[in-house]
């Protein structure tokens, strides 16, 4: 009997799935990688395959053979070079900028502190200043209007 | 040795790289990076060759940088070689000269690399390194009757937002601040949105970037202009139809004058509507925590870059605040910068701003000034001294 007492509203609220701090977290590092990324799209080029070995219409077969076996080969091994000694990526120039220098001031070192202001909130939907927070996922919203299309667009909808 | 030897100076931005001799006016505008075309497969556009395609929707960049510093050498190195070559400035590398700027914090083996290209590549008869900032403020000095014993640089750039003092022309590393916001968390901010709320961009940086120079603003009054963000019809004197280009009739985007600002596009158009997008995305240099990035505006780092220092370099430095970098250029940057410094600075002290006509060429045009400077010679490192004394004479030399 008990359990017909109850309210269909808590019912519902139970079945719906929140995310942890962790997970919240998460996604806004990810938000964040995102705002430092170049490109979205894939490479236009991708599918294209230049060969350069083939030969031109305004040179004579000799000629390619000739260029192949001289300064091309030249030309690789210089770039292979820096391609070996220098081709590091961003996270690894860091970590090793960290092990050869524990004093003094360093990329890490000069991060500005946080803002001793309030952080303020806007609607993740229209960009306007919000008052309310989505209980399951935590994003702001402004109005009833904005919960319902962030309920139906992106709540949980891209980690689930 | 010639007696007059050319001089090249390159600020070579992320975004932007500025270059051409010390005797030039302007310098060449090079976008530092390599595009690929969605209709042009048969060519990648180096630089500024972007200007030669026709299409400029779905561009694919590749960047020499990475979070502001140099990584990808095979992209620059076609960069480089674009620019001083014969569609670029047509150096003469054996007999030139070279000031070059390179990021704060820079990582040791991207200076031994960047020594090595220069020398031993391209081969030039001297280099000097530096920080754009120190250029910045030498020209500063040299423009001021009174020269200045404390200068402040803020480098507002593509990648991030420093905050360099100088004292007496020597940078003071340890007080050097960085804010992880700059013109391309910008861009990209600016694409999200508008892809979330009205039409999907993700591809199109090279045109939102355009939007964004052409109608994004510095807000002055943050909350008012939410107020009026907010207002329908013809109170809302903030949103702005822009017309985005299609390539074929359209070669640009422009903004609709006022009068025709409906929100509604007409036949053939294709537009985006802004409205509050026009001054929440440079807000981000003034409050990068509204994407959650935790640290500190422009303006309140400039402050507490200030107060971390000696206090009798204090009144100096707010003497002296200098603003530099493409994100300056932002309409009502320097007002609300202005405003928002004062408001906290210390009312016994005087707060003067350098606002650069144009704050992106600053640090070059500095470097041109430099570059006729007797000391130059000094400061820089010649290719025999490279020779006999390797990396560690850079080093040395170098302050950065």
């Amino acid at each position: 009997m008990a359990e017909k007492r109850e309210s269909g509203r808590v019912k519902d609220l139970q079945q719906k799935r929140v995310l942890d701090d962790a997970a919240r977290r998460r996604r806004q590092r990810k938000a964040l990688e995102a705002l430092e990324s170049d490109n979205f799209q894939d490479d236009p080029h991708a599918d294209l395959k230049m060969s350069k070995k083939a030969p031109k219409f305004e040179e004579s077969m000799e000629a390619v053979q000739q260029q192949g076996s001289g300064t091309k080969r030249q030309r690789k091994s210089r770039s292979d070079h820096f391609k070996f000694r220098y081709k590091k990526s961003f996270a690894a120039l860091l970590e090793e900028d960290q092990r050869f220098e524990k004093e003094g001031p360093s990329y890490l070192s000069a991060q500005i502190p946080a803002s001793r202001f309030p952080e303020r909130h806007f609607c993740a939907v229209c960009g306007f200043t919000s008052n309310y927070t989505c209980v399951q996922c935590g994003a702001r919203y402004c109005c009833v209007r904005c919960l319902g299309t962030h309920q139906d667009t992106r709540c949980l909808k891209w980690t689930a | 040795m010639a007696i007059k030897m050319a001089t090249v100076v390159l600020d070579n931005g992320a975004g932007l790289a500025k270059v051409g001799y010390s005797t030039d006016k302007n310098p060449r505008l090079m976008p530092n990076c390599i595009t690929k075309a969605k209709s042009v497969r048969t060519r990648t556009f180096i630089g500024d060759q972007i200007d030669d395609c026709k299409d400029l929707s779905g561009l694919f960049y590749l960047l020499p940088f990475q979070k502001g510093y140099l990584v990808n050498w095979e992209t620059q190195r076609q960069i480089w070689d674009y620019m001083f070559g014969k569609d670029g400035l047509k150096v003469d590398l054996h007999d030139s000269n070279i000031i070059v700027t390179e990021p704060y914090f820079n990582f040791h083996s991207v200076q031994e690399a960047m020594d090595e290209i220069f020398f031993e590549e391209y081969q030039f008869n001297s280099v000097f390194r530096c920080n754009p900032s120190f250029l910045s403020q030498y020209k500063h000095c040299k423009e001021k009757d009174q020269k200045p014993l404390c200068s402040i640089v803020l480098d507002a750039g593509y990648s991030f937002t420093h905050i360099i003092p100088y004292c007496k022309g020597k940078k003071l590393a340890e007080c050097t601040k960085r804010i992880d916001v700059g013109g391309k968390v910008m861009t990209n901010h600016l694409k999200e949105v508008i892809s979330y709320r009205q039409l999907m961009v993700m591809d199109e940086t090279y045109v939102l970037n355009q939007l964004k120079e052409d109608v994004c603003y510095v807000s002055q009054d943050f909350m008012k202009d939410m107020e009026i963000g907010r207002k329908k019809g013809k109170e809302n004197t903030i949103a702005r139809d822009y017309v985005l280009p299609d390539y074929t009739h359209i070669k640009r985007g422009y903004v609709k004058p006022l009068e025709e600002t409906t929100g509604r596009a007409k036949d053939g158009e294709q537009i985006i509507r802004m409205n509050n997008e026009r001054f929440t995305i440079p807000e981000l240099l003034f409050h990068p925590s509204d994407v959650g990035i935790h640290e500190m505006g422009v303006a309140e780092a400039v402050v507490h870059t200030i107060q971390s220092l000696p206090e009798e370099m204090q009144p100096h430095m707010y003497n002296n605040v200098i603003l530099t970098g493409g994100n300056c250029k932002m309409p009502g940057f320097y007002s609300r910068m202005e405003r928002e410094t004062r408001s906290m600075t210390p009312d016994e002290y005087d707060l003067c701003m350098k606002k650069p006509e144009n704050p992106s060429t600053y640090a070059w045009e500095g470097g041109t000034m430099l570059a006729k400077d007797p000391q130059i010679k000094k400061m820089s490192v010649t290719r025999e001294e490279y020779e006999e004394n390797g990396h560690n004479i850079c080093f040395e030399k170098f302050d950065v």
